[in-house]
């Protein structure tokens, strides 16, 4: 405690009352688990398959949580403070980088270590059970999810570091974990029994990114990383040494920043192309088709156009011309690129394992990207003080949430337009997946909508958009991907009606099940999901109206 | 009534539960004037611009701007009204011109008049050097002039500025002044609010003072600062050193035994505080002369706006001052 910066972030963030609300929600999620599959007829199998169904159903809950609070510490802790002018403060003090870095990670740590202590009564539960190995099986999930909590931590405070903006830092973030977590082992699945040598070798230490392939290792599960074909102790070895990397890794990039140099820079000179010089202009014209030069000289408001629409996309760094081009380009490659692995593959890879990836992949652009475009929408403006600008022109509630609104909707649609060559590809491949494909792509619109919508309202609630961007993404990573954990004790833990009874509030199953994707074909989820998201649209419609009617009318 | 003044209120009171924000303010301000707002923190100034500006209702009482109710007709209100709060409210990645755009945009500018709007309201604020940076790279002083061109986007005739000096370095304090001076110059009708006073004082036309809610004087600057001194200072400049003590004596003869008269035998001078009348003092000038002191000059040492804000908010502070008693711009206290 002898630095006053572990002592100023751990005390802050333990009397804020958040803290103590993400610890009651993950000690409650965490014990309901193991309530939910506690035997009630006072017999235990003696196999303790019982038990290590438990284990691994806790195990992943355990681990989906940190993923999902870890990132929300760590993102904003930088970014705030450079924003508030704090930090500028702490580097003019005698604290050199190190000491403010470690106090930080200190600090962080100290909430895992309390979220973790908070679990261990689920985790004796699990042991209790028998047929639970302590040594063998709890201790190394709780070393290897502390480890991946540090490597998240320190991987935040470095994004952190780099942002300007504390939506665009929760955004970043997320998108690195979520990256690290899953995408990581997508090369591993596809080199299984295809390739050999030093590309499965390459594909393996790839996958040592995330932290699933060993902590199914210590489950002692094979199948989605088939981690169990891997050699005794590779997988958790490898996770550790890539980990120790990262950590390594992130911490020197994080402590290189920390200095006066992160505002040693000069205020922007507004260079605008119009103004530039021939060669210049001619220049920009062709490296940017005029069109998406971000330093054109923008045109005046149509006449037609809801200003605050325009607003937006100006604000927001997907919202300008060339990023949205740059992200669109980059998914109609791997859709195409994805469409293309599937035409020319083998039986193993079809093109429904494909479609299936798509669906993923785009699920993932939507719930990454939509809270952090919409959950700051009306927190954003109300934390930065300029939404009793807004309320001091004629503008209407109605007018300035549709402009938000479609805003966010646009950037959402030219994501789902940009990977329709790649269903088409589908298409071309077997016509005969053509109900699929539709249904799929009706899922994904209605769940872009969804998470519009109920980002959005989330945001209507908040006065800060840090605290709205992360209930956003908690709030839609629970509903995509916390229901997904009763799918993985599918058979086991629980039962075909209660599986398909907890997947009809998960839009990206019924997305899945629309593909008929691996492990989600028999589950009757469209339309049912389809109306319960349209159900939710419509509260979240309800809600967001309601509460910005509220803040537009005087006091 | 209502066509001479631009601002009015009656009355206004504002109350949260228990807690009275705003307590009875009547004001009244003529076009073109240039109205300083003052008052301690939590006075209930802020409170007083969210209800012209139509953000919030009064509990009691009414406002109006151009005859225009605030609480009921908000919305045309915010055609008459050019606002700038004490935060610049700004967006990221957002040019200077796209943002006074946006703002036009939303006042519905046609598009064919805004471009000229944009540039006349930086023209008019001296910021068309800025149009193509980024806002959220302005300096402070940078921002305070975008923020009132933002006002001035839609031609409001009242413009209603919180603490538009406030960071300013004395350069941008200056630009700052001429800029509100010209405002007024155009017939813009403003109100200031400000704990710069100095500032504010070499600017406004009239002045309202505001504690606890409560307006304490309002009127015109001369006004405030001849009605709000209860004790004016009063130095005796005279031509022979050697007169100080009979002077002293001569005063102290005439204010009474408690008089406070400070002898400066180095200034060759006597001070003494009251709170006796022109005439009064006008009585003790003539019997300085007639003891035969040559008096070189006999002057009220003046005071500023500093000087008499304290004094109201002190008196608003004292027991039995607090409530009730307010300089009114007929002159006097009510």
């Amino acid at each position: 405690m002898n630095n006053p910066i572990i002592r100023r972030e751990l005390v802050g963030v333990l009397r804020n009352w958040r803290t103590a609300a993400a610890e009651i929600i993950f000690t409650m999620t965490l014990i309901g688990v193991v309530l939910l599959r506690w035997p009630t007829n006072a017999q235990v199998s003696l196999s303790g398959r019982q038990a290590q169904e438990m284990l691994r159903l806790f195990g992943y809950a355990f681990m989906t949580a940190m993923i999902l609070i870890v990132p929300a510490f760590s993102a904003v802790s930088m970014v705030r403070e450079k924003r508030a002018g704090t930090l500028a403060l702490i580097l003019n003090t005698p604290l050199s980088p190190w000491s403010i870095f470690s106090g930080k990670v200190a600090a962080i740590s100290g909430v895992i270590a309390l979220l973790m202590g908070l679990s261990v009564p689920a985790a004796a539960a699990c042991y209790a059970m028998g047929g639970v190995s302590l040594r063998g099986q709890i201790g190394p999930l709780y070393l290897l999810l502390a480890l991946a909590s540090l490597e998240y931590t320190v991987v935040g405070l470095y994004i952190s570091t780099r942002s300007n903006r504390i939506d665009a830092a929760l955004r970043s973030t997320y998108a690195t974990v979520f990256a690290l977590v899953t995408l990581a082992v997508i090369p591993q699945e596809f080199a299984q029994g295809r390739m050999t040598g030093l590309p499965a070798e390459v594909c393996q230490w790839l996958a040592a990114f995330s932290p699933l392939p060993a902590i199914l290792q210590v489950f002692g599960q094979s199948g989605v990383t088939h981690a169990g074909n891997m050699s005794a102790g590779s997988a958790v070895f490898r996770y550790v040494v890539v980990s120790i990397v990262v950590i390594l890794w992130g911490t020197r990039a994080t402590l290189q920043r920390l200095n006066s140099g992160l505002f040693d820079r000069p205020r922007s000179a507004g260079t605008i192309t119009d103004e530039s010089s021939g060669g210049v202009q001619a220049y920009r014209r062709v490296m940017y088709l005029w069109f998406f030069d971000p330093q054109r000289r923008s045109r005046l408001i149509g006449p037609l156009t809801n200003p605050v629409m325009v607003k937006e996309f100006r604000t927001s760094r997907f919202g300008r011309s060339h990023w949205m081009m740059r992200m669109i380009g980059a998914c109609l490659i791997v859709s195409l690129a994805l469409m293309l692995a599937a035409a020319r593959g083998s039986e193993v890879v079809n093109t429904r394992t494909m479609g299936a990836i798509l669906v993923i992949l785009q699920s993932a652009l939507i719930i990454i990207m939509t809270p952090g475009l919409a959950g700051g929408l009306i927190a954003g403006e109300i934390e930065s003080g300029s939404w009793q600008l807004l309320r001091m022109t004629p503008l209407s509630a109605r007018s300035i949430v549709l402009g938000k609104l479609l805003s966010v909707g646009r950037t959402l649609l030219l994501l789902l337009l940009a990977t329709l060559p790649g269903y088409a590809v589908m298409l071309v491949i077997d016509p005969n997946e053509k109900t699929q494909v539709v249904e799929a792509l009706v899922s994904l619109v209605i769940m872009a909508v969804f998470a519009l919508l109920a980002s959005a309202a989330i945001s209507s609630f908040s006065r800060r958009a840090a605290t709205a961007t992360a209930t956003a993404y908690g709030f839609l990573a629970v509903l995509c991907a916390g229901t997904l954990l009763a799918w993985l004790g599918r058979g086991s833990l629980f039962g075909f009606t209660l599986v398909d009874w907890i997947l009809r509030l998960n839009p990206v199953a019924a997305t899945l099940s629309a593909i008929h994707a691996p492990g989600f074909g028999h589950y009757g989820l469209i339309p049912r999901t389809w109306w319960i998201m349209a159900c939710g649209c419509g509260l979240a419609v309800v809600a967001l109206v309601l509460r910005t009617w509220r803040l537009t009318r005087p006091q | 009534m209502n066509g001479e003044y631009v601002v009015q209120t009656e009355n206004l009171t504002k109350k949260y539960g228990e807690f009275t924000a705003l307590d009875g303010l009547t004001i009244q301000l003529e076009k073109g004037k240039i109205l300083g707002f003052i008052g301690p923190n939590g006075a209930g100034k802020t409170t007083t611009i969210k209800i012209l500006v139509g953000m919030a209702l009064p509990t009691a009482g009414w406002a109006k701007i151009s005859g225009i109710d605030c609480s009921t007709r908000s919305r045309e209100i915010k055609k008459l009204v050019g606002f700038m709060p004490d935060t610049f409210g700004g967006y990221d990645n957002m040019r200077v011109h796209e943002y006074l755009d946006f703002f036009g945009a939303a006042f519905a500018i046609p598009r064919a008049k805004r471009q000229k709007r944009v540039d006349e309201a930086l023209e008019t604020t001296g910021a068309t050097s800025m149009r193509d940076l980024f806002v959220e790279s302005l300096s402070h002083g940078m921002k305070q002039r975008v923020a009132i061109a933002r006002t001035l986007l839609h031609e409001p005739p009242v413009l209603i500025l919180d603490e538009p000096a406030n960071g300013l370095d004395p350069t941008a304090r200056v630009e700052m002044r001429h800029i509100l001076l010209n405002l007024a110059a155009m017939g813009k009708t403003l109100i200031v609010t400000s704990h710069i006073l100095p500032e504010l004082a070499r600017i406004c036309n009239m002045v309202a003072i505001i504690t606890g809610g409560k307006l304490r004087a309002f009127g015109t600057l001369d006004q405030i600062m001849h009605d709000v001194r209860e004790k004016r200072m009063i130095e005796v400049q005279l031509a022979t050193r050697e007169d100080v003590a009979k002077a002293a004596a001569t005063l102290t003869a005439m204010l009474g035994p408690q008089a406070q008269v400070q002898e400066s035998q180095a200034e060759g001078m006597v001070r003494f505080t009251t709170t006796q009348s022109d005439a009064a003092l006008a009585r003790m000038l003539v019997a300085l002369v007639d003891a035969k002191i040559a008096v070189a000059q006999f002057r009220d040492v003046p005071q500023n706006l500093e000087d008499a804000f304290l004094s109201v908010t002190q008196a608003a502070q004292t027991p039995g001052k607090a409530d009730g008693e307010k300089i009114t711009a007929g002159g006097g206290r009510a």
